[in-house]
């Protein structure tokens, strides 16, 4: 009971972290019909920036070489520590897909191959210099030294503190906040025109660029927090902005793309079908644990095969 | 493996039918080639070949591992270092007066295909003449597989522990100088089952071959005397989530033994701290990693009262080990000196320790190699050659040497670090185990070997007790 109750919630914190990745990809692809392959490069981008902040304004000075596995120091962190590296590297990416989208997608407005091949060769280039300015290990940002490890919920199951409630709740403030940005206010409004109609939006003298521009950078802010979180509570290493995309695609496809709720949906149905597959693929003495992830895709082959535009999906 | 990050790529690559090859050329910051050639004496330089792992989970042992290489040069072929980091390379170096030329510091990330890369590109572009590493044992099996297919050039093992390397590829030019992850384990089944009492234990560890290698060494010993494995859980090496294998390990077994390594064993310590509110060290095991200089900084307090084994001692009061650690420190500094215990650093040392006196037997030449292999295949260390105990090597050029068991314990220092106390040495361990391993039973893998009851290894019950005196 206690492994089912703990497997469960590894689900759900999985889920929470990919549903913040895969809102951002999802709102831009929505309104946009931008396939952004950059987005995972952006995820990581936003951790390691983060993880620059917090290592240059918040450690003690260290010295010699630095020799560490997980790349972590003595330094007490407080809660600013990490919070200020949360808001800045959040910003810094926010202005970053606002000047990839007006730099590389804007004059190729419609072109989805074309933007789709731009964003690809994007996330190559970054991937690699992110791999030679931090290196090959992996590391992690680390949470304030006052914030307890676990908690111990009821039936005496312990859960990751910052794993546990930071992550969740982060999930649902988000997702709060994005429900009321797209039901509450004129932006949200346009949004949802444009995801219905972008020539008629346009056409009505909505200027259509200024809103692009807000849902670039919103978009992009949270694969930024995405990563802060995701350093956070597993860690930074090369790799991570390919599976952070792969995830974000499997968690849109399943869920509709362009649809907030189906993200949500999606997020939740990776994350426990990943935190059940790794343990209960168990029959009697064959125990095929190892093959997970085909679970995963066996996920998403059943929901295309039903709903070709995923559970929310509609055609553009 | 399944590997996430390349199964994304080619999904992406499915999606939209075109795409450029990721390629990681940048990564080989320590490559620099470095002439030690001046000074040295006439002729052409003796190339060598460094191939260890500067990415992934064994990364940060880039520096070791280089540091216990160079100071074999220092000490026996009398090089300088060329500057602070190991990998800055060393000058001066010269074996039966012939210039030496490390023609690079290749890096690879504890997969066999980067470290075959790393391996043709020292070996067939730089051109060395003989190669020491890798680090990891998937790379090791690699490259013992690249050393038969190449007879000419000549291998020597740098620390990667997977059992195959030696016993089922038997190529006759590659040489290991240290015991394999199955012998490091050697006495703790046998402590296991007679000390602690322990009848049953689950096995935790990274999913590839030395994992395997380690925890077979335990499971042979453990079950031959009557122990069970009533489960046994892998996770992918460099496993960030540890949280759904910790999930997996029963609560109903009288023990755990630990075959996570690198910086793996970190996250899990963690999440397992997280998890299940302490490491309770009192019914676990752990390999080679445990006591590791690096694991011991950030995780060791959670770890005391854990046991352990290996080749290595920290607490070792011998001379020659004392020499040793002040060799890395006069060259490189406190911080490399320790990681000296680490057989990260030890084994690379003595791999080129056995490489230099073979090289000098032999008059350095390296044109027909075949005599730098009959003489290696005779070398042994002793001494300060190889301070934690005598080496030789048996007939598929695998160390035979002695394993000590230690227990982890609170700071006796004033460092802040948990200390290591060893209390039990294993002598003369080979790799078969007394007929448990050979080249025809299968290798270890996720489920082999079988736990069976059957002859134990010849040094169970002859564990002798060690206890180095405290200055």
């Amino acid at each position: 009971m206690n492994q089912f109750v703990t497997v469960t919630l590894n689900g759900l914190t999985l889920a929470a972290l990919y549903f913040v990745v895969a809102s951002g990809f999802t709102l831009i692809f929505g309104l946009m019909r931008v396939v952004n392959m950059a987005h995972g490069a952006l995820y990581l981008l936003g951790g390691y920036i983060a993880l620059e902040i917090q290592t240059r304004w918040f450690e003690d000075e260290g010295s010699g070489l630095g020799l560490s596995l997980s790349g972590a120091s003595d330094t007490e962190y407080s809660v600013f520590a990490w919070f200020v590296p949360l808001v800045l590297a959040t910003l810094i990416i926010g202005v970053l897909g606002v000047v990839l989208q007006q730099v590389f997608l804007r004059w190729n407005q419609g072109q989805d191959l074309r933007q789709a091949l731009i964003t690809i060769a994007l996330s190559v280039i970054l991937a690699d210099q992110m791999l030679a300015y931090w290196g090959g290990i992996s590391k992690d940002i680390a949470a304030p030294s006052a914030w307890p490890t676990s908690i111990t919920l009821p039936g005496d199951v312990r859960f990751g503190f910052f794993r546990g409630v930071v992550v969740l709740a982060a999930a649902l403030i988000i997702g709060l906040g994005l429900y009321l940005i797209i039901k509450r206010t004129r932006f949200g409004k346009i949004v949802r025109a444009g995801v219905d109609d972008r020539d008629m939006v346009s056409a009505l003298g909505i200027n259509v660029n200024r809103v692009f521009i807000g849902m670039f950078f919103l978009g992009a802010m949270l694969a930024g927090i995405g990563g802060v979180l995701g350093g956070t509570m597993i860690s930074l290493a090369p790799g991570q902005d390919t599976a952070f995309l792969l995830n974000s695609l499997i968690v849109v496809i399943i869920g509709g793309m362009g649809s907030l709720g189906g993200a949500a949906i999606g997020a939740l149905a990776l994350g426990l079908v990943d935190a059940y597959a790794d343990v209960y693929l168990v029959f009697g003495d064959v125990d095929l644990t190892n093959y997970s992830i085909i679970v995963t895709f066996a996920l998403l082959v059943g929901v295309l095969a039903v709903r070709p535009l995923g559970l929310f999906g509609r055609p553009a | 493996m399944f590997r996430r990050s390349h199964v994304a790529l080619v999904a992406a690559c499915a999606v939209f039918a075109a795409c450029g090859s990721e390629s990681n050329d940048d990564a080989d910051k320590g490559a620099d080639t470095n002439k030690a050639a001046e000074g040295g004496g006439g002729g052409d330089p003796i190339k060598i070949g460094f191939l260890s792992d500067c990415e992934g989970a064994f990364g940060s042992f880039f520096e070791p591992t280089a540091s216990g290489a160079n100071l074999a040069l220092i000490k026996y072929a009398g090089a300088k270092p060329a500057g602070e980091k190991p990998t800055d390379g060393v000058t001066g170096a010269t074996i039966a007066g012939k210039p030496v030329e490390i023609v690079g510091y290749g890096c690879a990330d504890d997969t066999a295909d980067k470290a075959i890369e790393e391996t043709r590109r020292l070996m067939e572009q730089e051109d060395a003449d003989v190669l020491i590493g890798p680090l990891s044992g998937d790379e090791g099996i690699a490259v013992a597989n690249y050393a038969k297919e190449h007879p000419d050039k000549t291998f020597v093992n740098g620390i990667a522990g997977a059992q195959d390397s030696t016993l089922k590829v038997q190529a006759p030019n590659f040489f290991r100088f240290h015991p394999d992850g199955a012998q490091w384990s050697a006495g703790l089944g046998d402590y296991a089952y007679n000390e602690l009492g322990w009848k049953n234990a689950a096995i935790i560890g990274d999913d590839y071959s030395f994992p395997y290698t380690s925890l077979a060494g335990f499971v042979a010993e453990f079950c031959a005397i009557g122990g069970q494995i009533p489960k046994r859980v892998w996770a992918p090496l460099g496993e960030e989530d540890y949280s759904s294998y910790i999930s997996q390990i029963p609560e109903d077994v009288d023990g755990l033994y630990v075959g996570i390594g690198g910086s793996g064993l970190i996250s899990f310590i963690k999440q397992y701290e997280e998890q299940r509110g302490r490491v309770d060290t009192e019914r676990m095991l752990g390999n080679v990693f445990w006591d590791d200089p690096l694991v011991l900084k950030e995780v060791g307090k959670s770890l005391v009262g854990g046991v352990t084994s290996a080749m290595t001692a920290a607490d070792s009061d011998s001379p020659e080990v004392a020499a040793y650690i002040q060799g890395l420190k006069d060259n490189y500094g406190d911080e490399i000196a320790g990681a000296g215990p680490s057989v990260f650093t030890y084994g690379y040392y003595t791999g080129m320790t056995a490489l230099i006196k073979a090289l000098e037997a032999v008059g350095g030449d390296v044109a027909d190699q075949s005599k730098l292999q009959a003489e290696l295949a005779k070398t042994t260390l002793s001494g300060d050659e190889a301070p934690w105990g005598d080496v030789k090597l048996d007939s598929n050029r695998q160390a035979v040497s002695n394993v000590f068991l230690k227990k982890i314990v609170e700071d006796t220092t004033g460092d802040g670090v948990p200390d290591v106390q060893t209390f039990a040495r294993v002598n003369e361990v080979d790799q078969t185990f007394n007929g448990a391993f050979s080249a025809d039973t299968p290798a270890p893998d996720r489920d082999n070997p079988k736990c069976e009851a059957g002859e134990a290894p010849p040094w169970v019950g002859k564990a002798e007790d060690v206890s180095f005196a405290k200055k």
